[in-house]
C-alpha cells in the first residue's frame, strides 16, 4: 500500500502559542484514517493545514508527493474536502453550486455532476435552492462537491456533526464504500469515539497539538485469549472451578460476575464443570476493549505522565 | 480565468439585490425623463429672438458684481462668473442660442450625473465580493480548489470592473433610448468648453464620452478601495460604509485641508476629479494632469498590493 498523504513534522505557531507540535503521520491508499481528540486538540487546525487554508509554520505536508506549500495546485487537485460545515451559496440551487465548483477543476462534465448527485442520493432536490435543504441534504451536497473531481484523498472534518442517526449511518456507508471501491484515502476527524470505531481502519489520537498514538481499530487481542464476563449465582464456588481448570488465572469477582481471561476452548469445559457443581449460569459474554476504553487509557496515562 | 469570472458573475446575478440596484438606476432615469418631458422648462433668458439681449443682461450683471465686490468674492465664485461671461459672449458672437431643442444627447448629458449612483452600486459589489465569501463560510470551499489565491482574487476584481462598466452601459443605453423616445434626435448643439479663459466648441458626443470616461476613473478608484478593505478586513459593511462616506465627504474634506495645507494635493480625492484640468482650475496650485495621473496610479498600486498580499497570506480559520 502506498502512502498518499504524508504529514512530516508539522508545527503551527499562532501568536507565539504552539497549536500543533511536530505532528507526523501517513495515510495509505484505500484506508479510512480517523483523527480523534478532545475539542480544541488541534484536529481542525491540522485539517486546514492539509488543504492549505492555513499556513504551516514548520515541516511539510505532501499529497501524492506534492507539497501543499510549494506546489499547492498540484497537491490539492487530488483532494476533496469538507471543512466543518459544508457551507454553500444558499441563493443558488444545489446544481448551480456544484456547477460553480466543477468549473474550478478541469474536465468535469455535466454527466459527471449528475452521476455524483445520483451517488449521494440528491437527484430529486438538486434543482431546488440550497436554503430549502435540511442539514442532512446539505451534508450530502457537501459530499457531492468533494467527489466531483474523483479525488484520491477525501478529507471530512466532523462529517456527522448535527446529523440524525440515519444521516450518520449514510455518511458512514459512503465513506467505507469510497475507501473500499475507489481506493480513496479518507481522513475523518471527530470527537465521537463510537463513530470512529465503526468507520475507521486506523485512529490517530491527538491531544494538545501532539499525536499521542496511532492504533488499529480492529486490533486482535494478543495470544487468542479473550476477556469474558460471566454471571452466576454462586461466584465463590464458581471461582474454585476456574482455579482447577485454568491455573494461574487472575480472575476477578464483582458481585455475581466473574471477569476472566481465557482461550475460547476453555469456556465449554468451564460450563460443564459448573453444571456438574450445580451452579446456575445466567450470562456469558465476550468483551472486547472498546476504542473508548483505549482512548481514555491513553489520555489518562498522558495526564499522569505530566 | 474566464470560467472563474463567469462564476463570480453568476453569483452576483443570482441575488435579488443586484436587480434592485439596476431597477433603482432605471427608475430614476425614467422619472427624470418624465419630469423633463411634462414640465415647462423655463430658461433664464427669453425663449424667442430676444435671447441675445437676455444674455447681454446676464453679462452686465455679472460684470457689475465683479466690479462692486470683486475683492471680497472667493476665487471660485469669481472664476465661475468669468466662465459665465466668456460663454455668454461666445454665444452672442457666434449666434448660438441657449434655447436649442432639448434632445436625446442633452438628456444623456443631464443623466450623466447618475454615474455617481452607478459608482455607489459598484462600491457595494466591490465591498461584498470577497467579504461575503467569508460571511457565508463559502471561502473554505472556494480556496481548496486547484487554483491559487491570486487568480481567485484577480477574477473577483475583474468582475467588479465588468459590473461597473455594465452599469454605465445600462445607464447610457437606457437614457439614450428614453431620450430618443421622449425628445427625439435633433441637430445636436455643440458643448461649450471653457479652458484657460478661452471658450472652445466640442461635439456633444465627445463631451459625453469625456464625462463617462473621467467619471469612471473616480468610480474605479473608490471601488478598488472598497475591494481592498473587503479582502483585507473581511468586512463588507466596513468596506461599503467607509468607501461611500469618502465618496461623498472625501472631496470636501480635502478642500478644507487644502485651504491650510499644501499636502492636501497628495490626497486621493484631490486627484480623482480630472475635470479640473479640462475645465476650471485645479484644486491647488502646482497640480497638473500628469501629477494627478501619477498619484492615481500610485494609489491604485497601493490598494492592489495590500489586497493581494493580505489575501494570499491569510489563515482561513473559524
Amino acid at each position: 500500500m502506498k502512502a498518499v498523504v504524508k504529514i512530516e513534522n508539522v508545527t503551527k505557531v499562532i501568536k507565539k502559542r504552539t497549536i500543533i507540535d511536530s505532528l507526523s503521520f501517513e495515510v495509505m491508499e484505500g484506508e479510512v484514517f480517523g483523527f480523534l481528540g478532545p475539542n480544541g486538540a488541534g484536529k481542525t487546525t491540522t485539517i486546514r493545514m492539509i488543504v492549505g487554508l492555513i499556513g504551516i509554520s514548520e515541516g511539510d505536508i505532501k499529497i501524492l508527493d506534492n507539497s501543499v506549500q510549494t506546489n499547492f495546485e498540484k497537491a490539492i487537485q487530488h483532494v476533496g474536502a469538507i471543512v466543518e460545515n459544508p457551507e454553500m451559496y444558499k441563493f443558488m440551487s444545489g446544481y448551480q453550486n456544484l456547477l460553480h465548483y466543477a468549473k474550478m477543476s478541469e474536465g468535469i462534465t455535466k454527466e459527471k455532476i449528475m452521476e455524483t448527485v445520483e451517488f449521494v442520493g440528491l437527484t430529486d432536490r438538486i434543482h431546488d435552492k440550497v436554503k430549502t435543504y435540511s442539514l442532512g441534504m446539505r451534508q450530502r451536497l457537501g459530499l457531492a462537491q468533494c467527489l466531483l473531481h474523483d479525488p484520491k484523498v477525501l478529507i471530512l472534518d466532523e462529517p456527522t456533526n448535527g446529523l440524525d442517526p440515519a444521516g450518520i449511518r449514510e455518511i458512514r456507508d459512503h465513506v467505507r464504500k469510497l475507501a473500499r471501491e475507489r481506493g480513496m484515502a479518507v481522513i475523518v476527524s471527530s470527537h465521537l469515539l463510537s463513530e470512529m470505531e465503526m468507520m475507521c481502519d486506523r485512529v490517530g489520537i491527538i491531544q494538545k497539538g501532539k499525536l499521542i498514538t496511532i492504533q488499529s481499530v480492529h486490533e486482535q487481542v494478543e495470544g487468542g485469549a479473550k476477556e469474558y464476563e460471566i454471571d452466576v449465582d454462586h461466584p465463590t464456588e464458581a471461582m474454585l472451578a476456574v482455579d482447577r481448570l485454568i491455573p494461574n488465572q487472575q480472575a476477578e469477582v464483582k458481585g455475581n460476575t466473574l471477569m476472566l481471561r481465557a482461550q475460547k476452548e476453555d469456556i465449554p469445559l468451564l460450563v460443564k464443570e459448573w453444571v456438574h457443581d450445580g451452579i446456575n449460569i445466567y450470562r456469558i459474554q465476550e468483551t472486547t476493549k472498546t476504542l473508548e476504553d483505549r482512548f481514555l487509557e491513553v489520555t489518562t496515562l498522558q495526564k499522569e505522565a505530566e | 480565468m474566464f470560467s472563474l469570472i463567469r462564476n463570480e458573475w453568476v453569483k452576483i446575478f443570482k441575488r435579488s439585490g443586484t436587480y434592485v440596484m439596476i431597477g433603482i438606476l432605471l427608475f430614476i432615469v425614467a422619472v427624470a425623463g418624465a419630469f423633463m418631458k411634462y414640465q415647462d422648462v423655463q430658461g433664464t433668458v427669453p425663449a424667442n429672438d430676444q435671447w441675445q439681449k437676455g444674455l447681454q443682461m446676464e453679462i452686465d450683471s455679472y460684470q457689475k458684481e465683479l466690479e462692486n465686490s470683486g475683492e471680497m468674492l472667493p476665487q471660485e465664485v469669481k472664476d465661475s462668473y468669468e466662465k459665465m461671461i466668456a460663454i455668454n459672449e461666445y454665444r452672442i458672437e457666434n449666434n448660438l442660442s441657449p434655447n436649442g431643442d432639448y434632445e436625446a444627447l442633452s438628456f444623456i448629458s443631464d443623466m450623466s450625473s447618475l454615474i455617481d449612483f452607478a459608482g455607489l452600486f459598484m462600491i457595494i459589489i466591490a465591498g461584498g465580493i470577497v467579504a461575503n465569501e467569508f460571511n457565508w463560510g463559502t471561502i473554505k470551499l472556494l480556496l481548496i480548489r486547484p487554483i491559487n489565491r491570486s487568480k481567485i482574487l484577480l477574477s473577483k476584481y475583474i468582475t467588479v470592473l465588468l459590473f461597473g462598466f455594465s452599469l454605465l452601459f445600462v445607464l447610457f443605453a437606457f437614457s439614450g433610448i428614453l431620450g430618443l423616445i421622449l425628445f427625439g434626435l435633433a441637430d445636436s448643439e455643440p458643448y461649450l468648453l471653457y479652458q484657460d479663459g478661452v471658450v472652445k466648441e466640442q461635439s456633444m458626443f465627445l463631451h459625453l464620452l469625456n464625462v463617462y470616461v473621467l467619471s469612471s476613473i473616480q468610480n474605479i478608484m473608490l471601488a478598488t478601495m472598497a475591494f481592498m478593505i473587503s479582502s483585507a478586513f473581511r468586512s463588507s459593511s466596513l468596506a461599503i460604509g467607509l468607501s461611500i462616506f469618502l465618496m461623498f465627504a472625501g472631496g470636501q474634506m480635502t478642500q478644507l485641508i487644502a485651504l491650510k495645507y499644501d499636502w492636501a494635493k497628495y490626497s486621493l480625492f484631490a486627484n480623482t476629479d480630472l475635470f479640473q484640468y479640462l475645465e476650471g482650475t485645479p484644486m491647488l496650485p502646482g497640480m497638473t494632469l500628469t501629477f494627478s495621473i501619477i498619484m492615481l496610479v500610485v494609489y491604485f498600486l497601493i490598494f492592489q498590493i495590500i489586497a493581494f498580499t493580505i489575501f494570499k497570506k491569510r489563515d482561513i480559520a473559524g
